[in-house]
């Protein structure tokens, strides 16, 4: 009975632990200053880019309308889904709540943050999945919390968008193991069948 | 197995087994042992084992436990290989929700059919072919993974894969050539629980094989290819051993026409028509969907779940979806000893109460599942809701053998189709749908197991009673040799073809409860040699 008890109550603890920890999580993404910082992305070419290859030409540069200067610490650039991209797949809503929202999974570059416009060159990543894009870049406090951000499309998302073609994965010599596998596995199981029919034929015939 | 002449169904008995209690071994007096032959187990006269000595790999009847369920795992390994690894695969093939719970449906309904023809595979090539044709066959079904491009590929080939899950049928008649009527009970109930333990497996195998591989240098949309290298190894390799290792028989690998002709042949027409018209069936065939059908769904979606609702790292969400799995360990031999249990006090009617009470818990911590917003009150209830399930998988087992003796084979392949059918129906209603997200799925999939468990208080047997009413006293037709005779016409009777259920009557008599065993107790009944 006791180890019951200790079990309950350590249960009851983490329980606990979780609600608490939960309270603290509710910085909205409403509430960021919109607009802040001036984003724009450019493709290296023109049409569909292929993950892996193709490059971005980012650049982002403090807004005259920003208000929150004072606080701005680092600039998290960041590639998001497009609403396009986000049709039929829960796992790329975008959430209000900050820390849910998974929208802008994909990391360009963080940078201190510096009064002077900035640039940087970004190749498409090899683990970029196929689909429409745009950038944004969030102003981050001291305290590691996003303050205002700027993207490089509309409020909608609508207007200057990318998209991108991700990697097959596939390799020929994958493909080639694949098929000598398989051959292997069909053919080593014909020959044991041959031989053992064979040796209760010689069997029998005895 | 059983009746090596090979009746239509002969091949499913002993599938269930649980004709008898469970019991680890078996007396001398109730099953005479051959002192003459010389194997590492004491044997009955048809040198099947007669204890069940679970660390020992001595030839032949141990190696073939092990390397049947050991082979029927690796199947459940391969078939569940991709659900882990879906937050990668839905990224490479740019898939839907609606291809991914495709994708699960597939993975399931293959089987279901596979099943129904695997009993005719090992009638006719015996067990350890039947084995080894299926795993060495889909071993390409595995490799092909790395050929896939698109949604359309990958249900495909989730389907071919989902073919092998008839291992299932070879092993448990593999054991019942190997293992005395009445131990299979318990050999049987843990290669089953211990095979279904892969798709946990799977989920702590295929991310830790992905992430090893990523850190050798591939990409992420290359690795999760390759990691399929693995379950298409273990494929080959299981194969090759049942082949080199395995034996047909006790004594060797002669071939069982042999032995035909020794007893008539069932018509298979009659034995379908006695399952089909026995409504017990239906119910047990849509209770099954509900236990075993929600397992299999939760194993295809519960990683992906715990990695997206609680923004956990691939590796452990996959340890936390396996932990529902690997309680297959313990919780289906569980369910089955639940069950037993109940029966000793108030017999098949304590049997059906115990029933509806796991599965009913089952489904409750289902409904739990998906209403927990904080990760340990959802691992919490994700453990409590797989005990309740795999326990009602084993609680049904021990039931469906009374269903029917003549129709058992028959009865207990359909229910095992129910079981693959209830999952593809859950999977395509709740989980491939934007309608819900997956919390929401899994609550309404907690009502529906609920609400499809209600059935089992409409089971009754005239002979023993159902959940709400008593036993008929009805003195012809209240009495298990009428309910067992009953598949037989006059003819047959006549004939005495119908001796074996007779038998199988007279030992069901433990089944009326307490007062039953405390008034007689023939001495040849019930081994309790635990």
């Amino acid at each position: 009975m006791a180890i019951h008890k200790i079990f309950f109550a350590s249960l009851l603890i983490c329980l606990l632990f979780q609600i608490s920890h939960g309270a603290t999580k509710e910085r909205l993404f409403s509430d960021l200053e919109k607009g802040a910082l001036e984003v724009t992305a450019t493709p290296s070419r023109e049409g569909v880019l292929d993950a892996g290859i193709d490059k971005l030409s980012i650049t982002w540069k403090l807004s005259s309308t920003a208000t929150k200067e004072a606080e701005f610490t680092t600039i998290k650039v960041k590639l998001c889904y497009a609403p396009v991209s986000q049709v039929d797949r829960p796992w790329r809503k975008t959430e209000n709540e900050l820390f849910k929202d998974k929208s802008c999974p994909h990391k360009i570059i963080t940078r201190p943050y510096d009064k002077s416009p900035q640039s940087f060159e970004y190749t498409l990543e090899r683990d970029i999945p196929t689909g429409t894009y745009f950038v944004r870049a969030y102003a981050v406090d001291a305290k590691g919390h996003e303050v205002a951000f700027g993207q490089s499309t509309d409020e909608a998302k609508s207007t200057k968008l990318f998209s991108v073609q991700a990697i097959s994965g596939r390799h020929k010599s994958l493909d080639i193991a694949s098929v000598c596998f398989s051959v292997f596995s069909v053919l080593a199981l014909l020959v044991f069948f041959v031989n053992e029919k064979r040796k209760a034929k010689i069997e029998q015939s005895k | 197995m059983g009746d090596p002449s090979g009746e239509p169904g002969s091949s499913m008995h002993g599938v269930t087994g649980r004709e008898q209690t469970f019991a680890f071994s078996v007396a001398s007096p109730m099953v005479p042992t051959d002192t003459t032959a010389k194997f590492d187990l004491p044997v009955d006269t048809e040198h099947k084992a007669k204890v069940f000595k679970l660390f020992s790999f001595a030839n032949p009847h141990m190696r073939t436990f092990h390397l049947s369920w050991i082979s029927f795992s690796t199947c459940f390994v391969s078939t569940f290989a991709a659900a882990p690894l879906v937050p990668i695969i839905r990224e490479n093939l740019n898939l839907t929700k609606q291809d991914i719970g495709n994708a699960g449906v597939a993975s399931v309904s293959g089987s279901i059919f596979s099943r129904l023809v695997m009993g005719a595979v090992c009638d006719l090539l015996g067990p350890r072919y039947g084995c080894a044709f299926l795993v060495m066959l889909s071993a390409p079904t595995v490799f092909s993974m790395s050929f896939v491009a698109d949604a359309g590929g990958f249900i495909t080939v989730r389907f071919m894969i989902g073919f092998c899950l008839a291992t299932f049928v070879s092993c448990q008649y593999w054991m019942s050539t190997m293992f005395n009527s009445q131990i299979i009970g318990l050999v049987n109930g843990t290669a089953a629980g211990w095979g279904n333990m892969g798709g946990g497996i799977t989920q702590l195998l295929m991310p830790v094989v992905y992430e090893i591989i990523r850190r050798c240098g591939a990409t992420a949309f290359t690795a999760w290819r390759l990691a399929f290298f693995v379950p298409g190894w273990l494929h080959i390799i299981m194969g090759i051993l049942v082949l080199t290792l395995g034996q047909d028989l006790p004594d060797g690998n002669r071939s069982t026409l042999e032995k035909k002709g020794e007893v008539a042949k069932d018509k298979f027409g009659k034995i379908m028509w006695y399952a089909v018209t026995n409504y017990r069936t239906w119910i047990f065939v849509l209770l099954y969907g509900y236990s075993m059908g929600v397992e299999l769904s939760t194993d295809n979606v519960i990683a992906e779940y715990f990695f997206d609702r609680f923004h956990l790292k691939l590796h452990t969400a996959g340890i936390i979806a396996a932990s529902f799995g690997m309680a297959n360990f313990f919780a289906r031999p569980a369910g089955g000893y639940a069950s037993d249990l109940a029966a000793t006090y108030f017999g098949m009617r304590g049997r059906l109460w115990a029933l509806w009470i796991i599965q009913t818990a089952g489904g409750l911590f289902c409904v739990w599942l998906g209403r927990a917003n904080t990760l340990v009150t959802a691992v919490v209830a994700m453990i409590l809701f797989s005990m309740g399930a795999q326990a009602a998988c084993g609680a049904t087992f021990a039931i469906v053998p009374f269903v029917s003796r003549r129709a058992l084979g028959i009865i207990s392949g359909l229910t095992g189709a129910g079981g693959n059918f209830g999952s593809g129906l859950t999977q395509l209603i709740f989980f491939s749908t934007s309608k819900f997200s997956t919390e929401q799925g899994l609550t309404w999939m907690g009502v529906m197991i609920v609400a499809c468990t209600l059935p089992v208080t409409l089971i009754h047997f005239p002979q023993w009673g159902s959940m709400f009413l008593p036993p008929s006293n009805d003195p012809v037709k209240g009495t298990e040799e009428h309910y067992y005779g009953s598949e037989w016409n006059e003819q047959e009777k006549q004939k005495n073809l119908h001796q074996g259920s007779l038998r199988f009557a007279e030992n069901s008599k433990s089944e009326g409860g307490r007062r039953v065993r405390s008034a007689a107790t023939p001495p040849e009944n019930t081994p309790n040699n635990v």
